[in-house]
């Protein structure tokens, strides 16, 4: 009996194996033996508010390069940074935290506080180039065209260009001519927006080129397309991505315009602070942030709701030391209905030049900002649903700006779906819970 | 910051479970099993107390009858479009078991009594705990043990009917990771786990015109296995398992009501062949819910949509006769899937089946009899898309069943 069981036990293992078959993935003559991504934060894998080897290891432009390999793609290379603490500034990690008029500590990003293994990140590292990781953080598309850019972003608090460049004094664009790629991704132009919404508007016009700009129309046309010609000039294919309205990231919906909660004697207290304005007013519930606002009569208001305030605002001094109440936000941590429509001007004009230039060049347009529009609401990908929310939505780092790993995996499947689509090649696509999100303590 | 809710609500615990098709086994007595699972129409042994309890009482003596069935399942799961990534599930051995003991209280009285403890549900499925697919399910396994006191009666020389009431037990298990990481990067999961109980019947009726004809029909109920108090167990970070508090849950299981139609022919002295027809209620077993005792913004009871369509078994079998003491068995059945399109979860992902029987029987004494049989099902290839999930993939399920029992007489 034992015999025969054991018989009938081998012939089952044999006969039980399911043999699905899968094809083979196909480049259809799309040569991904070079790949250059070129673009920004978004692009360098920067992350947690900071730039560290993980998260460049996990930038999506390197897990994209990972499933090219299939098809012989060369080493992607990239600018790694030495460690994993964060240059210049430590990343953020989720910790507890407790302000001083808190009783009791509660979890939120805190920066790292372990071993600083940040040796040698300044130092300039062109020699382990050619990179095909040309994502700078903090670079605009107007940049490009500047000489000397990488100096004068490193005196700014972005050494980035200036440790991957051969020659720091030339244009970016010039840098940019020294690779020959055969198949590119673009995604820039959101700095050409973000930097001034980061800023709550609080623009400087005396300065062209400060940051806190929102780039004029014709310099970023102009420095996106001398950014394209130079990709495209010897027959590269490649994959332009648009710019999410950046109003949609959790740097600027995590804190509600009328998050200030009120019970009925702080809301009386107010009142009575307040008897001489008689615009604002408190009630017991949530109440709307008082913040500056030279217009208005006192030079202070309360806020709109389809106002923003920014994660910038410090948590502290909004608790403790009644800012957004008895004290009114500076302006610069609010966005308001003006604000926001000079921000969604700019990004529908850059996007309706990259649309145009997709469709000029021949090149497929991921829409990250439709993307992103519908990410909102969630998107469910293998029984996990994301969204854009701070922390919780699982798609962006703690610094409500940048992508996580899971963030970066799920813009990589878009950028594969649109290559897919466009080339009729058949990149796999990307089990996005290989790569980590937000990590909780213990 | 905001202090509470830093725990995403964006988890779909539990709520892609379906406790698929897949768990129906279908192996019970071992001669009808051989035979393409044929054993409403054709009244061999006691394991009609399953098949047709209207046939306990055709039965001459008292008949003890047990079978145990090692059941082998394996999977195989193909990302679509691409095929970028494909996991294979963990061989795992299943033991449904059965056993029959019943017949005529007297040799030529009319009526019989028995009772049956089988298996008709039992199985399960474990994946890799790190494979694409955790967040929807790493392992899950269920069984569901018939306990089937039964009456029968022969009303005339061609015609009895028979009954019996069901009490049933089970146990559920199932695994999901939950997409928490901590500060190494491991997920955090959860594991249900429960003891189910329900009620149910079976009745038959068996006619048998002449001798080398026989017709019968039975039908068996849907029951309701209910969980009343599963335990609900997760690990995750201290920071987020304020969240996820161990606590207790209820959930309810509906085994679906099947109605069964076979013929059996004696085509020549030593040949019998049988045809069947299973109806197969899986419409009623169209939600699955889990009530936790406590809840959390997190932790919310859960209702999982499933639109089960009802199905119709096809099955078809031969008993040769090869020697006074042997006998040898074939069959085939065709067996379609519940699950529509849109809702082939990887929990027991379900298509269509084609199953292939065999098996033999030998008389060691005038009493003893010793049957082997064997069941080799592979599903048709599915290309599939679990909608709650968005899950997408191929699947292919392959099983082989080799079974042994023995049935005594007493005479």
């Amino acid at each position: 009996m034992k015999k025969i069981l054991f018989v009938l036990g081998l012939a089952s293992l044999a006969a039980c194996k399911p043999n699905l078959k899968v094809d083979p993935p196909n480049a259809n003559g799309v040569d991904f033996s070079s790949y250059v991504a070129v673009g920004n934060s978004l692009t360098a894998g920067y992350s947690d508010g900071t730039l560290y080897r993980s998260g460049q290891i996990n930038s999506y432009p390197n897990i994209l390069a990972d499933q090219m390999r299939i098809f012989g793609a060369l080493e992607f290379k990239q600018p790694l940074m030495p460690g994993e603490y964060g240059f210049p500034k430590a990343k953020l990690v989720l910790g507890y935290a407790q302000s001083p008029c808190d009783t009791s500590p509660s979890l939120s990003p805190v920066p790292f506080s372990g071993l600083i293994d940040t040796a040698g990140s300044a130092t300039n590292i062109a020699d382990q180039g050619p990179f095909n990781n040309f994502g700078i953080p903090g670079i605009r598309a107007i940049d490009f065209l500047i000489p000397g850019y990488a100096l004068a972003a490193a005196a700014s608090g972005f050494p980035y260009a200036a440790r991957m460049f051969n020659n720091p004094t030339v244009r970016p664009l010039d840098e940019l001519k020294l690779k020959n790629p055969t198949f590119f991704t673009l995604w820039l132009g959101n700095n050409d927006v973000l930097g001034y919404a980061l800023a709550g508007g609080e623009e400087n016009p005396s300065f062209v080129l400060d940051t806190r700009n929102i780039s004029n129309t014709n310099s970023f046309i102009n420095g996106y397309d001398s950014v394209l010609s130079v990709l495209t000039r010897t027959g590269a294919k490649g994959v332009l991505l648009n710019i999410p309205d950046v109003t949609s990231i959790p740097f600027f919906h995590t804190i509600p315009a009328n998050g200030l909660p009120l019970d009925t004697n702080s809301a009386a207290l107010l009142n009575s602070v307040y008897a001489s304005h008689p615009s604002i007013r408190f009630h017991v519930g949530a109440n709307y942030f008082v913040v500056e606002d030279p217009a208005a009569p006192g030079g202070r208001r309360q806020l709109k709701p389809n106002e923003l305030v920014l994660l910038s605002a410090p948590q502290d001094s909004i608790k403790c030391y009644r800012w957004g109440s008895a004290v009114p936000l500076p302006k610069k941590y609010v966005l308001d209905s003006t604000e926001l429509s000079r921000i969604k001007e700019a990004t529908t004009a850059f996007n309706n030049h990259i649309a145009s230039m997709s469709v000029s060049m021949n090149l497929p347009l991921v829409d990250a900002n439709a993307f992103l529009r519908q990410a909102i609401t969630g998107i469910t990908f293998n029984g996990v649903t994301y969204n854009t929310e701070f922390v919780t939505g699982g798609t962006f780092s703690l610094d409500g700006v940048h992508l996580t790993p899971r963030g970066n995996a799920i813009v990589a499947n878009e950028i594969i779906k649109a290559i897919n689509a466009y080339y009729k090649s058949t990149i796999p696509m990307i089990d996005i819970h290989k790569y980590g999100g937000i990590r909780f303590p213990m | 910051m905001k202090k509470h809710a830093l725990i995403t609500t964006a988890l779909l615990l539990f709520a892609s479970m379906t406790f698929g098709a897949g768990f129906q086994v279908n192996v019970q007595g071992l001669r009808q099993l051989a035979m393409g699972g044929t054993g409403t129409g054709w009244m061999w042994d006691a394991s009609c107390i399953f098949y047709n309890p209207g046939g306990l009482a055709r039965l001459k003596n008292i008949q003890a009858y047990g079978s145990v069935h090692f059941l082998m399942v394996n999977t195989q799961y193909v990302q679509t479009p691409t095929g970028g990534y494909s996991a294979r599930s963990k061989p795992g051995l299943y033991t449904p078991f059965n056993v029959y003991v019943g017949g005529r209280l007297k040799q030529d009285g009319k009526l019989a009594l028995g009772l049956g403890v089988y298996t008709p549900f039992g199985s399960g499925l474990k994946w890799d705990d790190n494979w694409e697919g955790r967040y929807v399910v790493q392992s899950i396994s269920m069984n569901a043990i018939f306990f089937q006191p039964t009456v029968s009666y022969k009303i005339s020389d061609a015609i009895s009917l028979g009954g019996g009431f069901i009490y049933a037990i089970g146990n559920i298990k199932l695994k999901q990771a939950v997409p928490l990481q901590d500060a190494n990067g491991n997920d955090g999961y959860g594991e249900l786990k429960g003891h189910a109980d329900g009620v149910g019947v079976n009745v038959g009726l068996h006619i048998q015109p002449s001798p080398a004809f026989q017709v019968g029909i039975s039908y068996r109920s849907q029951v309701n296995m209910k969980v009343k108090n599963g335990d609900a167990n997760f690990v995750v970070p201290a920071a987020a398992s304020s969240s996820f508090p161990n606590t207790s849950f209820k959930a309810e299981l509906p085994l679906p009501q099947v109605l069964s139609v076979g013929v059996g022919v004696r085509v020549m002295p030593r040949l019998v062949l049988t045809a069947e027809a299973n109806w197969v209620g899986w419409k009623a077993y169209d939600t699955l819910f889990f009530d936790y005792e406590t809840n959390t913004s997190t932790l919310t009871d859960t209702k999982a949509p499933r639109n089960y369509k009802n199905t119709l078994a096809l099955r078809l079998g031969a008993n040769l006769k090869a020697s006074d003491r042997v006998a040898l068995m074939a069959g085939l059945a065709y067996d379609p899937s519940p699950v529509a399109d849109g809702y082939v979860s990887p929990d027991l992902p379900d298509a269509d089946r084609w199953l292939v029987t065999g098996g033999f029987s030998v008389k060691a004494t005038n009493k003893l009899t010793i049957i082997g049989a064997i069941e080799y099902g592979a599903s048709k290839k599915r290309d599939a898309e679990y909608i709650p999930a968005n899950f997408n993939g191929k699947y292919q399920t392959k099983a082989i069943i080799p079974s042994i029992g023995l049935s005594y007489d007493f005479r």
